[in-house]
């Protein structure tokens, strides 16, 4: 089973104080363990949580199964969230998402094989005067085209060369 | 542009504002505070808010000060507040723009909320997907335990207040405020059984006030400028004014601070510029995605929470969606659905089994294999979601979906065989 080393877990330990009960740090727990984990939920972390916060395993399972952002397969390095909700999906949010897919001849819920890119279909991301919109990791992006997404991944691509 | 009316925005609109403390004290922010902690009771406060007729800027509309005065006192435990900046309402995206632009002006209403309703911790409930928001209002918080704004003795009043920022993971439904308590509990997301209500049994199963981040923000300003000043603006029984979230089809969309009562047609065509390429309206969802549409000739209508119900819709968390000519409303239609069935927490049989008929029931539209009984048929399964779950979820979601097939039958007639 994997388990927090001494920095994370006094950064678990001060998150959990912040709450009435242990339990109730569930949520930011989970995405610590995701953070240091590169974005997802290796096996054995919800095991270890569940010790940790004294909870059941099953309960622990419930809450990751039950929020969109808990991933228990890996996502890439730039995960990349298109809105195709309203209004996003009727200002061009469809188009943002079909580039992506050819792109990156990924559909959505799938990670490239060089662990660089991941494709996700979200809901609305707030920010809907900007549509259409990406999140890639914690950055939104407003108003997106086909060359603003391209240069996008050529970056990434170059980036991690 | 027509003019705004500007007491959550001031700041903002004033150019080279940038949000800093140094900022928000130059325009004479904390003044609130000051005045709150050495002068008045909590009670005092209370009774301000509730004077002004300030109500919920979250979608429910209810009155804020009415829902404090709910918590019992003398209880032995202690009292919560929790902030909701979920804001995950499809078209809504205003609590974000106070949040990552005026944050000290948000965090100084919380603050005084914390004490009328004698809380002396506070969570703010953030969106999952709202990372750099999120670390901006913890650095503003580290900020103001630094200054002595937050922790213990605040102002050398003998006032303490921590604070703590909570991020959800993805859930629409944890903007509902009893599944959003469960979710700060380390829970799923999924509404509670009221009675009790927060006020009584909320977080930890103490008393707890649930309130909005707009809401919170307006404090300050009751508080400095008196409850008569804030029931002066807006129409009776809908005072102030309200950050509106205009987004679609407009040539100038993003939030804009009004009056309550102005007329729709006007948000549309004078603050946001009116309709992009000079097109003709065709629809507008006017409170998010689960208010019921309004056709372009439902438009004269003043923009306030109880005209928008006799206009049968709703103001909602005020985010008018507005839709050109070449608009399929059967595409719309489909995405609120697929929205609400992707949502749904699962909990209550009519939503959950309900969503998820109407979305494959409306998506035979759009594959054009719709007809009349289709449509009756989903007014019949959307009409059976209303009034039949724990939370306003199900009203939330089929009252919409009946909407567009009773307000445009001809969209859904274009899509028969």
């Amino acid at each position: 089973m994997p388990e927090f080393n001494a920095k994370t877990l006094k950064e678990a330990d001060a998150l959990c104080e912040r709450y009435a009960e242990k339990l109730h740090a569930l949520l930011p727990l989970l995405h610590l363990v995701q953070r240091e984990n590169g974005g997802w939920l290796p096996p054995g972390w919800d095991a270890y949580i569940a010790e940790y916060c004294e909870t059941t395993l099953n309960h622990v399972r419930g809450v990751i199964t039950f929020y969109n952002m808990y991933h228990t397969e890996p996502v890439g390095k730039y995960h990349l969230m298109v809105c195709t909700c309203v209004p996003c999906g009727l200002c061009g949010g469809d188009g943002v998402l079909e580039h992506l897919e050819q792109r990156l001849g990924l559909r959505p819920g799938q990670t490239s094989p060089d662990g660089l890119f991941s494709l996700e279909e979200v809901q609305c991301l707030a920010a809907c005067d900007k549509a259409p919109l990406v999140q890639v990791n914690e950055e939104v992006y407003e108003r997106v085209g086909p060359d603003q997404l391209d240069k996008l991944i050529d970056d990434a691509r170059k980036k991690s060369a | 542009m027509a003019e705004e009316k500007l007491l959550l925005l001031k700041n903002i609109r004033k150019s080279g504002y940038k949000g800093t403390l140094a900022d928000y004290r130059k325009t004479g922010g904390f003044t609130a505070l000051d005045k709150a902690l050495k002068q008045m009771k909590p009670e005092a406060v209370q009774a301000v808010v509730k004077d002004s007729g300030l109500r919920g800027r979250g979608g429910a509309g209810f009155p804020t000060g009415v829902k404090w005065g709910f918590m019992p006192k003398d209880t032995g435990k202690p009292s919560y507040l929790v902030c909701n900046a979920d804001e995950a309402e499809p078209g809504t995206f205003k609590d974000h723009l106070l949040i990552n632009e005026d944050v000290h002006m948000f965090l100084e209403g919380m603050i005084v909320s914390c004490y009328a309703v004698d809380c002396h911790h506070g969570y703010i409930y953030i969106r999952g997907e709202s990372m750099k928001s999120a670390k901006h209002l913890q650095q503003a918080i580290d900020e103001l335990y630094k200054e002595g704004l937050l922790g213990k003795n605040i102002l050398g009043t003998g006032y303490d207040l921590d604070m703590t920022v909570h991020r959800g993971a993805g859930a629409y439904i944890c903007g509902e405020e009893t599944a959003l308590l469960e979710s700060l509990e380390g829970k799923r997301g999924q509404p509670r059984v009221k009675p009790p209500f927060p006020a009584v049994a909320g977080y930890n199963g103490c008393p707890t006030s649930v309130n909005n981040v707009e809401t919170l923000a307006t404090v300050p300003w009751i508080v400095n400028e008196g409850a008569e000043a804030y029931k002066a603006l807006g129409t009776p029984n809908n005072a102030g004014t309200h950050l509106v979230s205009i987004s679609g089809h407009v040539k100038q969309p993003g939030v804009y601070e009004v009056e309550l009562g102005v007329s729709l047609r006007s948000l549309i065509y004078d603050y946001a510029g009116g309709i992009r390429g000079d097109k003709q309206l065709k629809a507008v969802v006017p409170g998010g995605a689960s208010s019921p549409v309004l056709t372009a000739d439902e438009i004269d209508v003043p923009y306030d929470f109880d005209s928008l119900v006799k206009a049968g819709t709703m103001m909602g968390s005020a985010a008018p969606m507005v839709y050109d000519e070449d608009t399929d409303i059967v595409e719309l239609a489909y995405r609120t659905t697929r929205f609400f069935n992707h949502e749904s927490c699962g909990q209550c049989t009519p939503c959950r089994e309900g969503n998820f008929w109407l979305k494959n029931l409306i998506r035979d539209f759009l594959d054009d294999a719709g007809d009349e009984s289709k449509m009756s048929r989903v007014k019949r399964v959307a009409g059976g979601m209303i009034g039949t779950t724990l939370c306003p979820f199900g009203d939330a979601a089929g009252m919409p979906t009946v909407a567009f097939v009773q307000k445009f039958p001809e969209e859904f007639r274009k899509h028969f065989p």
